[in-house]
């Protein structure tokens, strides 16, 4: 397995964990707000198994953008929470749930960069004289 | 737009909204007494804060925002001071329709959420300067 | 790109059938084959032409990111992926430049 592979794997999780970030931040800043109801994201897992074939470059100024991933991830209703559930005004936003959630994401994040660094590191090591 | 710079921006305005609802709550706790001026006049009336979201087109985020200000509609308590410049004939006094038991809960809420969206804000940058560590990776 | 390097060298030539099932997934799986099927090897020089095109793309894929994460329409993350796939080719480039330097001003002082 050459590491491009991993490159290619951590750049998709990277993509998904910051689209993850940005829900449960709107989750969080919208923690009072009335009817509003807390979201997710799909899981990584049903990301990775809906898009096996990755687009090939055939274009120097040709780039993966965002969006690509934004089309495969999806922003979906989140589980409510057992202890809050829907509360009177409509908001079912738990702000524990959400900041342990948080918590999630930045171990996953920095796993993934410390991950692409060694390999990228071991990759230029490989190639000095 | 970047997810990351997305967020910076919605916890923002998560901290603008409950700084917002901070300053109604304290107001409301430092006229908890302050009555009228002539007698049988109205105390100073407890205020509301509703909040509402908002889709950022830059961004396209939903932000958190201060949808109104409003007032307290319920019943204004009532004590008994004659010597008081607000007393009716009766020596009533009308007295503000603030809880400090309501008040002081929704302080602790606040500042809690406060906390949240600070705390996430703090994280976001620490992503973000996570990813532009790679680039120091080498050499 | 490594894969090129795999299938160029004497092993690679002498392998034939056997492995290009191998050779032809790898490929399949590498986005950086323009095209597959190439289990038993190129000349070396197509080899080195393949690497330094693939080395400028990634350049210039990596500044175009670069413009692009400046006026903020792309993410951090990926400008900065951009950026080191452009450092990981043009260091594998530059190592095989210099190998090919010295093999040829050694083969200049050989003596005949």
């Amino acid at each position: 397995m050459q590491p491009i592979q991993l490159f290619d794997l951590a750049s998709r999780q990277a993509s998904w964990l910051s689209v993850r970030q940005q829900v449960v931040s709107t989750n969080i800043a919208n923690a009072n707000t009335p009817k509003y109801m807390a979201k997710d994201v799909t899981p990584f897992n049903a990301v990775l198994d809906s898009t096996p074939v990755r687009m090939a470059r055939t274009n120097p100024g040709h780039m993966t953008d965002s969006s690509q991933l934004s089309d495969e991830v999806d922003v979906v209703k989140a589980k409510l929470d057992q202890e809050i559930g829907v509360q009177e005004s409509g908001n079912s936003v738990g702000i524990v749930e959400e900041m342990s959630k948080t918590g999630e994401i930045k171990r996953q994040y920095e796993l993934n960069a410390a991950l692409v660094k060694s390999f990228h590191r071991m990759m230029l090591m490989t190639l000095k004289k | 737009m970047d997810p990351l710079a997305a967020s910076m921006k919605i916890s923002g305005s998560g901290l603008e909204t409950q700084s917002t609802r901070l300053r109604i709550v304290s107001e409301n706790i430092a006229n908890a007494r302050s009555t009228g001026d002539t007698p049988g006049a109205d105390p100073y009336r407890r205020k509301t804060i509703t909040f509402g979201s908002e889709l950022d087109k830059a961004t396209g985020g939903t932000l958190a925002t201060v949808k109104k200000f409003g007032v307290d509609r319920s019943k204004y308590t009532e004590e008994y001071d004659p010597g008081n410049p607000a007393a009716d004939e009766k020596g009533i006094v009308k007295m503000p329709n603030v809880n400090m038991l309501v008040e002081m809960a929704d302080m602790r809420e606040a500042n809690r959420s406060y906390e949240a969206n600070l705390q996430t804000i703090k994280q976001t940058r620490e992503l973000i300067a996570a990813t532009l560590d790679l680039l120091k990776a080498s050499q | 790109m490594i894969n090129a390097i795999n299938a160029v060298s004497a092993l690679g030539m002498t392998r034939g059938i056997g492995d290009v099932s191998l050779d032809a997934a790898q490929q399949a799986l590498s986005p950086q084959q323009a095209t597959g099927g190439l289990a038993t090897g190129m000349t070396f020089g197509e080899v080195l032409g393949n690497m330094t095109t693939e080395a400028i793309t990634n350049l210039k894929g990596a500044e175009a990111a670069s413009f692009a994460g400046i006026k903020g329409e792309i993410s951090t993350r990926e400008v900065v992926d951009a950026v080191m796939q452009g450092e990981q080719s043009l260091q594998t480039a530059i190592a095989l430049r210099d190998k090919v330097v010295t093999a040829f001003l050694d083969i200049t002082r050989m003596q005949i």
